[in-house]
């Protein structure tokens, strides 16, 4: 049972990665700058995988199954209010939708689904571990583990310059309509 | 003030899989509370939630 939840542990970090992959090719691709709110959502999902990612490297404990539902409760809150603020018919939406819903909706239901991921994973995980040493669970951390980890480091970086090229050092515009750095290049 | 964020949050990752996890968990609450002040930033205009 402990290599399940270490394997549900890997999915759902690699799972965050792969959501923020997503919205880099519809950013990209379908060339649809994101709204603070949006990158909020973003930062949101990465603080989910931090959980995830302590315990694929220091062993499955309560603390960092409590870390990541603080993170979904934060990016539920992020995208409940983005949800809301186009409830109201005519208001408009943001973005493309995706499968019949936008992106945010699709944040939302993620959030809630990372909370109930967590629930199942923490039933299943049965005895934390405590009791193993930092040698113990670092030389447990390797394959799918790691590749999850250094996945999720590598795309939280990459959101990251992101954000800067796209925000700059402060405040984002409510409706981006270009990219910050491009107003410094020739 | 975003991409501060995540990139501490970068940080906050590397220093957890080389094995700091105090650090990193510190990061993290570090992170979290920007993120919160940020949203609160952002979420100050009345929503209009009927016609």
């Amino acid at each position: 049972m402990a290599s399940l939840v270490r394997l549900g542990n890997a999915v759902g970090a690699m799972g965050i990665a792969i959501v923020l992959l997503v919205a880099f090719g519809m950013q990209f691709v379908l060339q649809e700058l994101p709204c603070p709110l949006c990158l909020l959502q973003r930062v949101a999902l990465v603080l989910c995988g931090f959980g995830f990612l302590l315990n694929l490297r220091f062993g499955v404990q309560p603390l960092h199954y409590g870390l990541t539902i603080l993170a979904a409760l934060y990016g539920a809150a992020a995208a409940g209010r983005q949800v809301l603020l186009h409830i109201v018919p005519g208001t408009g939406a943001y973005g493309s939708a995706l499968l019949g819903l936008h992106l945010y909706t699709w944040s939302l239901i993620l959030f809630v689904a990372v909370i109930a991921g967590v629930a199942v994973l923490m039933i299943m995980g049965g005895r934390p571990d405590h009791d193993r040493s930092d040698h113990q669970t670092a030389l447990r951390f390797r394959g799918l583990s790691r590749f999850a980890a250094w996945l999720l480091i590598a795309v939280t970086l990459a959101d990251a310059l992101n954000s800067f090229v796209l925000c700059g050092p402060v405040d984002c515009a409510p409706d981006p309509t270009g990219y910050w750095i491009a107003k410094y290049l020739p | 003030m975003t991409a501060l964020i995540l990139l501490l949050m970068g940080v906050a990752m590397v220093v957890a899989v080389r094995g700091q996890r105090g650090i990193a968990i510190g990061l993290f609450g570090v992170s979290f509370v920007l993120a919160a002040l940020w949203l609160n930033y952002h979420i100050v205009d009345v929503l209009n939630l009927s016609l």
